[in-house]
């Protein structure tokens, strides 16, 4: 069985070298397990469409290369340019290292420090999150006051990458929200640079009693730049999480959402949209585990697909012994615009108790004749047609999207990349 | 009615007065397997060199083959060595003398499915004189059927008399190295069935392996060909609804079907194999590779099955859309009570243009069983236009079983319509107490309800199959609920 | 033929019915009205032998036998339907075939012969045209995907197939347009007969115009307040049940 693993010596050399804090003793256990297994390989079930290959061998040239850190600064251009269309509070984190929004932690019912400070051991035990744990210089802790309501979003923004040397990264921020609070999250991934780079990293959020949490992930990666990121939500009783997703950049991205309901009357809605064109991998997999019931969730996500590329959307509900009154809702559709596009679609269902409501759907096609005549009819020529009913497509995901502060430029950016898509495939 | 129909019922009727028809000296070779034991299985069978040459070369594929290992299904291992790969019918010296000596609970689920007592005995291992007289109602229907030029006989028979047949087909569809389980069966088969239709001839009575003479104990690893030339129709039913007792656990049986231009196949499966006792005891392990190959255009191939049995079920019909304009389809019902597993399914591949599939999976879970769909659909990239709908039903009886489904969609022609829905459900207190309060008792409504529920699969079934396949459901099911 | 005593009846840890007592004879026409939560529906459903509910006191005598005794589906051969306020789908089991099995295993009980295909279906179709429907309902689905007003037909359909000695309508005219309401109201009175009693669940009076009643009571909080003839019924409309309340309370 062939192994995607890492030259032991300069991996250890890497983790030697990075900043001496309270995560020292975690790192080396974290880095022993996943020289225990390496990347996982297509060879895994869970992994079956997503090739790491690429990521290794980024990931090998830079430990060649000595493990160069590019520094915060080196990405500042990109990360202007964000704040200045969004215009939320944002914690900008570049090239793994945290370097702005400490400011905001004087704000009531929000404290905001690091792993380091305090003492905070980042999990591992799941594929990535061992290298993540290995090679984390530090995380970020975020900590919602109990009963206290956040009206303002919250940004975290990574950005990454470098011009001349392969680049490795990786982030960590872990959210708390205790009981009865209410926060809004943004979580922006863009990079920059012309070399090749791979960012790595995990965001676990917790809800407690009753909280409430709105959370936009969006995706905007270099062409170039590969990523695989992991979410860990937990929920108790009666919290919930409105998630959205949208992956829009990127070569090989690879996103994981886990999602464990903990606690009776909990719900979760989870939207999400991937566009890919040319030479682009986008991996979406979601696991919700039901794991008490009574709780709902509802995921829906949408894929845009042009050019020569490849999409993975694997959904899965697990609803455990005794977790009654389960309703779960999963529905996945597509949209394939070029000859040369490959969805991979893979709608899971695992139930283990039986007062429950199940259902999954996924379509796989293409635009609607009928209503490509109808518009035709209308006066639009065949292109401007197609583009709208594509952004059609993709709108209800965009307009579902929990956070107002982002909407515009949501659209903005989806309709950017749906035109550049469109006219690639007319091409 | 017509004769025709009427003959045919009439052999449906006596299909059990067969009894055993050759009685093959019990030479058992003793447990275990190596290349002697493939050369003993073909000297045995009188093979030709071809046949010999095949089952060795798929005998060291499985050497280096390794037993897969599937999430969601659970066994001890299986030691390979510890089993006789040829075995002749018991003697009779060895069967229950009399009905007397046979468990009672199974002729309990004989009377419940309404099989005679003639044929219980035969069913239930009985040692019974094999009288003959229905050697005429075979050779009436032989004749029928080679006026029609049909060839349907036991697969040894095939490789005795129409050698360039099978050598011809014989895996084009299930290639030796498959799959682990497939590899054991082309290398070691005992027996099965041989159908060849030929080109534009319509099959005129369904087959069955209930009048091929030499069906009986074909033992644990069957194979099945069969070939529907050009323009041809063809039915074929496997099975039989009354539960089978096998004295072999494992069952790796292989079913090749190719259909050419314009030929349709239809095969129909009520599979019914001891499923182990209420505790978990005992029970086959059904490990079956069924692929359909629509080699031509136009050409479509359909599977219906009925699972109820069997301790582990693992199949997945399937079908390769080779031709342009060809259709596969796939129909099931798979119960799981008890202690059953039963991981089953299909995969659809869309090659040709404007192929078209269909699959409806009903799954039923009681007791403590895991019932799991798993299924592919490809389409590949020059299969403009392809077409596919799958509908998946669970329905859970009780609070200790699973549902579970496993579909995957691999698409890659923009062209392809592809529609996938899956629902969890259960028969609800509220459906039963409707149907008490119109006089209907609980028991009946749970079949009524399990029986409305799998009726998309059961219209598929030939009519006196869907009957039996119901009444199977019922008694499969019993205790289910309460 | 139906005789409550002081009938007591709880779901879960909650009582619902506090000691109702009613007498239906035969030949007669009950309302039972009542404020939402009074407890109608369970006194149907009680009746009827739902396990949602325990009698926690009490007797019923249906011709003269203990009913609590008997088993939802033995209740019903012996004659008596529930009309449900909300009947539920059976997907794939279709109409006729329940009427059928429904039909025979009464008939079966009383030691009849099974009815014959040809006679079910002809037999179907008259009670369908008296009662409006497209005899393609038979084939469908038992409920499945019907509007609301197709749903309390089809109970009315299957009431009128049945012929019970007593019929208990749970709200059938709840959600009924003003057409299908005159049809189910046609179906009812069309089986009124000397030898059978019917006793209709309702919040409003307005089924009542259609179906003249013998006798009105009136439910609340698990009691029978008041009885008396259709006038009842109609100062209800007028007065509201506050006022049977407060009247009872005085």
């Amino acid at each position: 069985m062939s192994v995607l693993a890492l030259p032991d010596k300069a991996l250890r050399t890497a983790v030697r070298e990075l900043p001496e804090n309270a995560l020292a003793a975690n790192r080396q256990a974290a880095l022993a397990r996943f020289l225990e297994r390496g990347f996982p390989t297509t060879r895994l079930e869970d992994w079956k469409y997503t090739d790491l290959t690429s990521i290794a061998d980024i990931s090998q040239r830079w430990l060649e290369s000595g493990a160069p850190t590019a520094t915060a600064a080196s990405v500042s251009g990109r990360v202007e340019e964000i704040r200045a269309v969004v215009g939320i509070d944002w914690i900008v984190i570049g090239n793994g290292a945290i370097v702005d929004g400490t400011h905001i932690a004087g704000s009531e019912g929000l404290s905001i420090a690091t792993f380091s400070e305090l003492k905070h051991a980042p999990g591992y035990e799941h594929p990535l999150a061992d290298l993540n744990a290995a090679l984390l210089p530090d995380g970020l802790h975020i900590h919602v006051h109990a009963h206290s309501h956040h009206d303002r979003p919250l940004g975290l923004l990574f950005v990454d990458g470098a011009d001349s040397q392969p680049g490795v990264t990786q982030t960590r921020v872990f959210i708390e929200l205790d009981e009865g609070s209410q926060a809004q999250f943004v979580e922006y991934h863009a990079s920059i640079g012309e070399a090749d780079h791979y960012a790595n990293s995990v965001v676990e959020l917790s809800l407690a009693k009753g909280a409430s949490a709105d959370y936009v992930r969006i995706q905007a990666r270099d062409g170039g730049h590969t990523q695989t990121h992991r979410t860990a939500i937990s929920l108790q009783a009666s919290s919930t999480i409105r998630y959205s997703g949208f992956d829009l950049g990127g070569r090989l991205v690879r996103n994981d959402l886990d999602i464990d309901i903990g606690g009776k009357e909990a719900t979760v809605l989870v939207g999400g949209l991937y566009i890919a064109g040319d030479g682009q991998h986008i991996d979406n997999h979601v696991r919700i585990d039901h794991r008490v019931g009574p709780a709902r969730s509802e995921q829906e996500f949408r894929g845009i697909l042009g050019g020569r590329c490849r999409c993975v959307w694997n959904g899965k509900a697990i609803v455990q012994p005794g977790a009654d009154g389960t309703d779960a809702e999963q529905s996945n559709h597509n949209l394939l615009l070029s000859e040369r596009a490959e969805i991979d679609a893979k709608p899971e269902l695992e139930i283990y108790a039986d007062e429950v409501k199940c259902s999954h759907g996924t379509t796989v096609g293409q635009i609607d004749d009928a209503a490509l005549f109808y518009l035709r009819s209308r006066g639009l020529d065949k292109q401007d047609a197609m583009r709208a009913l594509t952004r059609a497509f993709g709108a209800s995901i965009v307009s579902h999207s929990p956070i107002a502060a982002v909407a515009d430029h949501l659209t903005e950016i989806v309709e950017r990349r749906l035109t550049a898509l469109t006219e690639d495939s007319d091409a | 009615m017509s004769t025709e129909t009427e003959n045919i019922e009439s052999l449906v009727n006596r299909r059990y007065e067969h009894g055993f028809v050759t009685d093959i000296d019990s030479d058992s070779l003793p447990p275990g397997l190596d290349e002697g034991v493939v050369r003993a299985i073909s000297a045995r069978k009188n093979e030709p060199e071809f046949m010999l040459e095949w089952r060795l070369r798929a005998y060291r594929l499985w050497l280096e083959m390794r037993e897969p290992n599937w999430a969601h299904v659970h066994y001890p291992p299986i030691d390979f060595n510890k089993i006789s790969y040829f075995s002749a019918p018991k003697s009779d010296k060895d069967r229950p003398k009399s009905l007397d000596e046979v468990d009672p609970k199974l002729l309990e689920t004989y009377d419940k499915l309404g099989i005679p007592l003639h044929e219980r005995a035969r069913l239930a291992g009985v040692a019974v004189d094999a009288v003959f007289d229905s050697v005429s109602v075979a050779t009436t229907f032989k004749e029928k059927l080679s006026e029609a030029g049909v060839i349907f006989c036991s697969f040894s028979e095939a490789v005795e008399n129409h050698p360039e047949l099978v050598q011809k087909y014989l895996g084009t569809v299930v290639p030796q190295r498959d799959n682990f389980y497939a590899a054991l069966n082309s290398a070691v088969f005992s027996d099965g069935s041989f159908v060849y239709v030929p080109k534009g001839v319509r099959c005129p009575m369904e087959l069955s392996t209930y009048f091929r003479i030499n069906a009986a104990n074909t033992g644990q690893f069957e194979r099945t060909l069969i070939v529907a030339d050009e323009g041809s129709y063809v039915s074929y039913l496997e099975g039989c609804t009354a539960p089978m007792r096998d004295e072999n656990q494992l069952h790796a049986a292989v079913v090749e079907l190719v259909a050419f231009e314009g030929a349709e196949i239809k095969y129909s499966t009520v599979q019914n194999w001891y499923p182990g006792d209420e505790n978990g005891k005992g029970g086959i392990y059904n490990f079956v590779t069924k692929r359909g190959d629509c080699r031509g255009a136009n050409s479509k191939i359909s599977w219906t099955q009925v699972e109820t049995g069997s301790a582990i079920t693992w199949k997945y019909p399937s079908c390769i859309l080779r031709g342009d304009n060809s259709v596969g389809e796939f129909y099931s019902v798979a119960v799981a009570n008890n202690f059953q597993q039963a991981d089953t399914g299909t995969k659809m591949i869309h090659i040709g243009r404007n192929t078209r599939s269909t699959i409806v999976s009903k799954g039923i879970s009681a007791g403590r069983a895991q019932n799991a769909y798993r299924g592919l659909v490809r389409v590949m990239p020059q299969a403009r236009d392809a077409r596919n709908h799958t509908q998946c039903d669970s329905l859970l009886i009780g609070k200790d079983c699973g549902a579970h489904t496993f579909p995957y969609m691999e698409i890659r022609n923009p062209s392809a319509r592809i529609e996938h829905e899956a629902t969890t459900s259960k028969i609800s207190a509220d459906q039963l107490f409707y149907c008490r309060q119109r006089g209907i008792s609980e028991e009946d409504a749970v079949n009524m309800i399990v029986n409305g529920f799998c009726k998309e699969v059961f219209k598929e079934l030939p009519m006196e199959f869907a009957v039996e396949a119901q009444a199977l459901l019922n008694v499969s099911l019993e205790g289910a609920v309460g | 033929m139906l005789e409550i005593k002081d009938l007591k009846a709880s779901t879960g840890d909650t009582p619902i019915l506090n000691g109702v007592s009613l007498s239906v004879k035969a030949g007669e026409v009950h309302a039972i009205m009542g404020p939402n939560g009074s407890g109608k529906s369970t006194l149907a459903q009680v009746i009827a032998g739902h396990d949602d509910y325990a009698v926690t006191g009490g007797s019923v005598e249906y011709k003269g036998r203990d009913l609590l005794e008997l088993e939802p589906e033995e209740r019903a051969r012996d004659g008596i339907f529930l009309g449900f306020q909300y009947p539920v789908e059976i997907p794939g089991v279709n109409n006729a075939y329940l009427l059928k099995a429904a039909l025979n295993a009464k008939r079966k009980h009383h030691g009849l012969d099974e009815i014959d295909a040809f006679e079910f279906l002809k037999l179907a179709k008259e009670k369908m045209v008296l009662l409006g429907m497209d005899p393609k309902f038979l084939n469908r689905g038992v409920n499945e995907g019907f509007s609301g007003g197709e749903k309390k037909r089809n109970e009315i359909l299957q009431m009128a197939m049945l012929e019970p000695d007593l019929a208990i309508l749970d709200e059938t005219d709840s959600g009924l347009d003003i057409d299908a309401l005159k049809a189910v109201a046609h179906g009812i009175n069309s089986l009124r007969s000397p030898d059978r009693a019917i006793v209709l669940v309702t919040h409003y009076q307005r089924l009542l115009d259609y179906v003249e009643p013998d006798v009105v009571h009136v439910l609340s909080a698990g009691r029978i307040l008041r009885s008396g003839d259709k006038s009842l019924a109609l100062e209800l409309e007028e007065k509201g049940y506050d006022w049977v309340k407060e009247a009872a309370n005085a």
